[in-house]
């Protein structure tokens, strides 16, 4: 069953202009819980309480500021905040054109699947292309009010847009200061060999949210009165530096 | 030592395992405004409130509770969801590895790095370092909060990078969308694939900026050029002045000393 | 640009813009204001430690733009130490910790001239370890008033057996610590307390002393502002400098010092320059000492 459309735009480079209508790849399903009072179950509701007089604020004693100094806010109202949204338009505008595969998917934010709208116009020819030259598309373009940057995509025989995350969103791992650390080549060998041998192909469908399973569980088996056994969580020993390589061929043993 | 993380614990795979801490790899570049009450600009925040009882209710008297029927809730405490899956709590255990370029990016979720612990740094470099010649990442399972995640672990730029994928279940089915056979104009083809030559480059993230907050940092620059900046005012006044033990004790302070001044 | 790797405590900094003159009618350079802070870096770092950081930073120097930080910069080096916050809003922020030499330099080399903190730690954010008064003089008023009001306030606390610190803000005005260092004291308590302690001394001054923070009400008056007692709240540190238009330092004063300056009608010295603020902390110590360490149970709550 598929999403409803959730904008329509056209991506446009050089000649070309490709309309485009998009659509949510992902649905995300949890158990949800409420946040309930405890002595009288009853549950709660989210409110806006001002700070100084306790109490909750309706909404139209609400506005936003923008906190210049301690305690010092520029109050900005809807109509300005309004006028600084990016001019609606339809155009998806591929800046430039990558070789797959030069994206850290660190950069990936959402992903939208692409439908051809009006007859397939240059969509197809647009699948093929990319996919001989193997290429992807940086666009930029504006969406409910936003500005967004992202990745054109293809994959099997449609197209895919992915959201990106801007430069400064994504913190370099220069700022982690890593230490640097030499390894021996044995190490390295083993330790790539071992990743080797554990390599499997890609089925991510084999893979269940498993502990949404047990949650179920828990609850059925509260519902019915039974008790619950609390367990603690264990901690794993690290290996220690000096015993690396031990480790790693041992595991090597293990898996061979 | 360094970074408080969100959440720390140990990696592992095989028999090797490797003391970690979970760090932020992202952080939201949007502007960000405090909501305010706009009758005298102090700051409001959220707060849990009990429609019942008509008071806010403060976070240790708050539980978790699922609802089965209507207003009849099973409760569920922070022991008993850690105890659902208590390895996978402290552990990412990496139970396989799998080709970069068979990870289809549509199950890329939300980003993390993780950081080596005391002690674990070697080991650390040794995931990152194999990962990369191999050109591979490790597939794990972990629990953090309420949530278990199925994790993609790759090296980037020298350090391992955490993110969690969606389920395959929460993958959106994309073949409504395959295109119906057309024919395609061998002219539209060639012409694409010209401009496209033309295009290539590399990508460069930093040359792209976001806009709309570049005109919002402007809009906020010229109002505080304008006006003033407003500031919450102290609430209550004379009444409620205070305890009337200390208010007794603090007047008859004051008029010993103006005695002795 | 220009950078500079230097090595400081055992930490890898790399410096820009040294020459950079961030007072610019005084003539003073970033280089000059990381020196004052490594200089006075024995003295400020206790009463920085553990504590939420504000940065205001001065990229181009006193006389421009400067906007001040409450998060952490994300581009901290791994070193600097960070904690998690819950903000009013319930949001989570992560906040900077000055802990050490090299995260005060690192600090100083995003030009934040003003560190302010909080009157509690990072780790206990509603415990205030002490109760401040915030000295503040209207337009028509000076520092000579609020060193009267100061001083009747030390002795009203004195006479409740409570022991109170007074350091300059950099500016016009005055600030008062009581210590307080008790796991139980929260800051309903020292606001509750401050704040009678301000409607008390502004009923019995009512030409000197105003409670009320309406504008209106202040110009010929000092402000006690007792508001200032929040976890939200942050003061200008002891020994940090201010963004005037000299380099002037928030610096502890002795009691009898202030009473004599007050009876001279002596504003000038009241104001304390970077090099005075290194030279008399090496000679008289931490006069904020402690202010860190003393225990104290607020009365009569």
């Amino acid at each position: 069953m598929a999403a409803g459309t959730i904008w329509k735009g056209y991506i446009h480079f050089g000649d070309s202009n490709v309309p485009v209508k998009l659509h949510s790849a992902i649905r995300e399903e949890r158990i949800q819980f409420h946040l309930l009072h405890r002595r009288d179950e009853v549950k709660l509701r989210q409110q806006m309480i001002c700070a100084y007089e306790k109490q909750p604020v309706p909404v139209e004693e609400q506005t936003k500021g923008f906190e210049v100094e301690e305690g010092k806010y520029i109050i900005v109202d809807p109509e300005e905040l309004e006028q600084t949204a990016p001019e609606s338009s339809r155009v998806i505008e591929v800046r430039k054109f990558v070789k797959t595969g030069q994206i850290d998917p660190i950069f990936l934010e959402r992903v939208y699947y692409l439908e051809p709208d009006i007859n397939l116009k240059g969509y197809n020819a647009l699948v093929g292309v990319m996919k001989e030259m193997d290429v992807e598309g940086i666009c930029t373009w504006t969406m409910r009010k936003r500005s967004y940057i992202g990745a054109l995509r293809t994959k099997g025989k449609i197209l895919r847009l992915n959201t990106l995350r801007y430069a400064d969103e994504v913190i370099s791992v220069k700022s982690l200061e890593l230490q640097k650390f030499s390894l021996s080549e044995k190490e390295l060998q083993i330790g790539s060999e071992l990743i080797n041998k554990l390599t499997a192909p890609f089925q991510p469908r084999k893979f269940e949210n498993e502990h949404e399973k047990k949650l179920r569980n828990l609850i059925d088996k509260k519902a019915r009165g039974e008790k619950i056994a609390i367990l603690r969580p264990r901690r794993l020993k690290p290996t220690a530096p000096d015993k690396l390589l031990q480790a790693l061929e041992a595991s090597l043993k293990k898996v061979a | 030592m360094a970074e408080q993380a969100i959440w720390s614990g140990t990696i592992s795979f095989s028999l090797v395992a490797i003391p970690v801490r979970l760090v932020k790899a992202v952080e939201p570049g949007r502007v960000s405004f405090r909501m305010l009450h706009s009758k005298d600009y102090s700051p409001l925040a959220r707060r849990m409130f009990c429609p019942e009882e008509d008071i806010m209710v403060p976070p240790d008297e708050i539980i978790r509770g699922y609802e089965i029927a209507p207003d009849k809730y099973i409760l569920v405490t922070d022991d008993e969801l850690e105890s659902l899956s208590p390895e996978r709590s402290r552990t990412i255990e990496i139970v396989e590895f799998t080709d970069m370029k068979e990870v289809d990016p549509v199950y890329y979720d939300h980003p993390y790095y993780l950081v080596p612990s005391k002690g674990g740094e070697k080991a650390y470099r040794l995931l990152v370092e194999a990962m990369r010649r191999t050109n591979k990442v490790g597939l794990a399972k972990f629990v953090l909060g309420e949530r278990e995640y199925l994790v993609a672990v790759k090296s980037s730029e020298g350090a391992l990078a955490l993110i969690t994928l969606h389920y395959s279940k929460e993958i959106l089915p994309d073949d409504d969308f395959s295109p119906k056979e057309g024919k395609v104009e061998a002219g539209d083809k060639s012409r694409m694939k010209r401009d496209i030559k033309k295009m290539m480059g590399d990508f460069n993230p930093e040359k792209y900026a976001d806009s709309r907050r570049k005109k919002i940092m402007n809009l906020l620059k010229k109002k505080a050029k304008e006006k003033a900046p407003v500031q919450a005012p102290v609430a209550e006044e004379a009444e409620g002045e205070g305890p009337a033990d200390l208010i007794a004790a603090l007047q008859e302070s004051m008029h010993k000393i103006k005695r002795n001044r | 640009m220009s950078r500079r790797a230097v090595e400081i405590a055992g930490r890898r900094l790399s410096l820009s813009n040294l020459e950079k003159d961030l007072y610019p009618s005084y003539g003073f350079t970033k280089a000059h204001v990381l020196d004052y802070y490594r200089r006075i870096s024995k003295f400020i770092l206790p009463h920085l430690k553990n504590r939420a950081l504000t940065l205001k930073r001065y990229p181009d120097g006193v006389e421009k733009d400067f906007f001040f930080e409450k998060r952490c910069p994300s581009h901290h080096p791994s070193w600097v130490k960070t904690e998690e916050i819950l903000r009013d809003d319930e949001e989570r922020m992560t906040v900077c910790l000055v802990n050490d030499l090299g995260t005060l330099m690192w600090v100083e080399n995003l030009a934040s001239l003003e560190l302010h903190v909080p009157p509690a730690r990072a780790g206990s954010p509603e415990t205030p370890d002490s109760m401040v008064f915030d000295l503040d003089p209207g337009d028509q008023a000076n520092i000579l008033n609020c060193a009267r009001v100061a001083l009747i306030l030390r002795d009203l606390l004195a006479e409740l057996r409570l022991a109170s610190y007074v350091k300059t803000s950099g500016k016009k005005g005055l600030h008062v610590y009581i210590p307080l260092n008790l796991k139980e004291t929260t800051f309903e308590d020292t606001k509750k307390f401050s704040k009678a302690v301000a409607i008390i001394m502004q009923k019995n001054y009512p030409e000197l002393v105003t409670a009320k923070m309406a504008k209106e009400y202040r110009k010929t008056k000092v402000f006690i502002n007792w508001s200032q007692n929040d976890s939200s709240k942050t003061m200008i540190c002891v020994y940090s400098l201010r963004a005037r238009e000299k380099p002037v330092v928030s610096f502890p004063l002795e009691w009898k010092e202030l009473e004599n300056f007050a009876g001279r009608n002596d504003t000038e010295n009241l104001q304390v320059l970077h090099s005075e603020a290194v030279s008399r902390a090496e000679k008289q110590g931490d006069l904020f000492r402690d202010v860190l360490t003393k225990k104290q149970k607020l009365p009569h709550l």
